[in-house]
């Protein structure tokens, strides 16, 4: 991935792109747009890029866009007929089916109750309709997805959901070279955490919410200093 | 720049509500601080009277004083009007429940309401002008611009110390003329005051009946129960406002009132340092005049209650020593401020303060009971029981 820091603003025309586009294929993510021939910005940020040509913008976002295939984590906010209502932080509250779940049948329900948390899938997102979520792969297995219990759980920037789950991301191999612990990254900007120890989670959940701020550099400070916390 | 740093509702789920629990249990909070231990409290003054910004960890509070000419209503014809108007618009989150922001506000304000207007912390009656036909209105706009738990003691603290900093235009009515005068002509006249109110704000929770001061949202959200103290700073009861489930016993309140008299007393002292050196600023001309957006900026000058009581904790120890030199050194410097032909107010404002505060170590929490010994403590319990539940019976009127 490119880490230039070529910063655009919404309605800049990106001509690096176009470009590129003339000799080969390229994907356009998040944040761009083409208008017949030109490549325009619709959103504020770095400009990245990753080989072979994908473009996208990683812009400053609270508010989480559902997209098909994100992981997330959602928070039970009730029943509603044979689906449960759930809130992912979009504009609208997603539905799970009850028949979504591992092993589950018309007899044998998940049993879940507002205020829990499940890591799931986004199968369905429209701009017109709800988003779907599933909490089984297509083989019908859970995998990691399902009801989280125990552990700590906040809320986050999406940057930061995104940020730790980079692929060259030393963040999270740095923690666990502190402690070990278990970890749940929605990209709708939820974490939920979990380590041994109520102080281990404590720390950690702090820790991670300090990196949003640092650079790649001084994460490792950070895990040293939970190091140090933790050992006192 | 200030901004909703929260934007969506910590606290609203079982593993949160379970966790916060534990950890309570063991005395441990998120931030690292002791149960104990507040948030550290900044004071931003603005270039006008009146305008105060007050942050409290994340949670800020602007509050903005304005004066009016009006009539009196015909109950109290020789009284001047205070109202208080709260605004929660500022705090939007995206996941929440109108409901629970509509209740949030209506909270804020009969607090505020309780501590300011019904305690009658501010002289009304100096604000008479012409009896039934001219008083002022004093009105308090509260704007939060950011919620992290605790919102009361920040309001509290933004509105004393906005109407402390507020002055208004001298008048005069004659021969049934109104005249007001500009602040060139005649200097401005600060509020009177009977006594400065200030609230704290605990949390209990049903795994540790300690009590938690000054808590975040996530900590206010998960909690069982919420207490809100206003003590002034002779450590009088003016609010208390208690709810939840926690069955909360007389010996926790009493544990809560004591703690809470004491941090209201070197709040509201805070607030008049922080105004002092506010005014001195304002005389050397070293304060930079900021605007609206100035107020909010984190590069705006502010004044912390952990730098400017540094040295105060040790002061409160020889207190009675320290009484006489605070007295003599005190009026000093206003009165050089405040030449002029108001001078006579201004100082009556002044024979004011000091008397009263001769009088603290008198009533130094005389009326706080002291702490049960452990050896009542067992008999005390068994006829406990139908105590708490006519505690619950209290609670369920308020």
């Amino acid at each position: 991935m490119d880490s230039s820091n070529a910063i655009v603003m919404p309605g800049e025309r990106i001509t690096i792109i176009e470009e590129v586009a003339k000799e080969k294929r390229v994907i356009l993510g998040p944040g761009l747009r083409r208008l017949d021939d030109t490549v325009v910005a619709s959103k504020a940020g770095p400009l990245r890029h990753k080989e072979p040509g994908t473009y996208w913008i990683d812009n400053y976002q609270r508010r989480y866009v559902p997209a098909r295939g994100d992981l997330v984590l959602g928070i039970i906010k009730g029943k509603a007929g044979d689906q449960y209502r759930v809130d992912i932080g979009s504009a609208d509250i997603a539905s799970i089916s009850y028949l979504a779940f591992e092993a589950a049948t018309k007899k044998n329900r998940p049993d879940l109750n507002p205020g829990d948390i499940i890591y799931a899938r986004v199968l369905n997102a429209s701009a017109d309709i709800e988003p779907e979520l599933v909490c089984v792969n297509s083989n019908g297995k859970r995998g990691k997805l399902g009801l989280l219990a125990d552990g700590f759980f906040f809320k986050c920037t999406l940057n930061l959901g995104r940020l730790l789950l980079r692929e060259n991301c030393p963040a999270l191999a740095a923690l666990t070279r502190e402690l070990p612990y278990e970890i749940a990254i929605g990209v709708n900007g939820r974490i939920w955490v979990k380590a041994n120890s109520l102080r281990e989670t404590m720390a950690l959940s702090n820790a991670i919410l300090t990196m949003e701020q640092a650079g790649y550099t001084e994460i490792d400070k950070i895990c040293d200093s939970l190091g140090d916390v933790l050992q006192a | 720049m200030f901004m909703n740093t929260g934007f969506f509702e910590p606290g609203k789920t079982k593993t949160e509500r379970k966790f916060i629990q534990q950890a309570v249990k063991q005395s441990q909070r998120l931030d690292g601080r002791k149960s104990g231990e507040s948030r550290d409290v900044q004071l931003t003054f603005g270039g006008e009277y009146g305008s105060v910004v007050v942050s409290l960890g994340d949670t800020k509070v602007m509050a903005q004083v304005t004066c009016d000419m009006g009539t009196p209503t015909t109950s109290r014809p020789n009284e001047g009007k205070l109202q208080l108007y709260v605004t929660l618009a500022g705090v939007s989150y995206l996941d929440s429940v109108q409901k629970t922001h509509d209740k949030r506000s209506l909270t804020l304000n009969s607090l505020l309401e309780r501590t300011f207007r019904t305690s009658r912390c501010v002289d009304l009656e100096s604000l008479c002008v012409a009896s039934e036909l001219h008083v002022w209105c004093i009105r308090v706009d509260v704007n939060v611009l950011n919620h992290d738990g605790n919102l009361y003691d920040a309001s509290t603290v933004a509105v004393l110390a906005a109407l402390m900093h507020f002055r208004r235009p001298d008048v005069t009515f004659t021969d049934g003329e109104l005249r007001t005068y500009t602040e060139k002509e005649r200097d401005m006249i600060p509020l009177l005051f009977l006594h400065y109110p200030v609230s704290v704000t605990y949390c209990i929770y049903t795994s540790n009946f300690q009590p938690f001061v000054d808590p975040t949202l996530l900590e206010e959200n998960t909690a069982d129960s919420t207490i809100i103290l206003s003590f002034n700073s002779y450590q009088e009861l003016c609010t208390l406002n208690a709810g939840g489930t926690v069955p909360t016993d007389v010996r926790t309140i009493m544990q809560c009132a004591r703690s809470a008299a004491n941090r209201c007393k070197a709040m509201v002292t805070f607030v008049r340092k922080a105004l002092d050196q506010d005014e001195q600023q304002c005389l050397e001309g070293t304060k930079k005049n900021t605007g609206m957006l100035g107020l909010m900026e984190n590069s705006s000058q502010k004044l912390s209650f952990k730098t400017l009581m540094k040295g105060d904790q040790k002061q409160q120890q020889y207190k009675t020593e320290d009484m006489d030199l605070e007295v003599e050194a005190k009026p000093n410097p206003k009165l050089e401020a405040d030449e002029g032909e108001n001078a006579d107010n201004v100082e009556n404002v002044e024979s004011d303060q000091p008397a009263q505060e001769e009088e603290l170590p008198m009533d130094d929490s005389g009326w706080l009971p002291q702490e049960p010994e452990p050896t009542i403590d067992p008999t005390k319990q068994s006829p406990g029981k139908p105590k708490r539940k006519r505690n619950k019976g209290n609670k369920k009127k308020q």
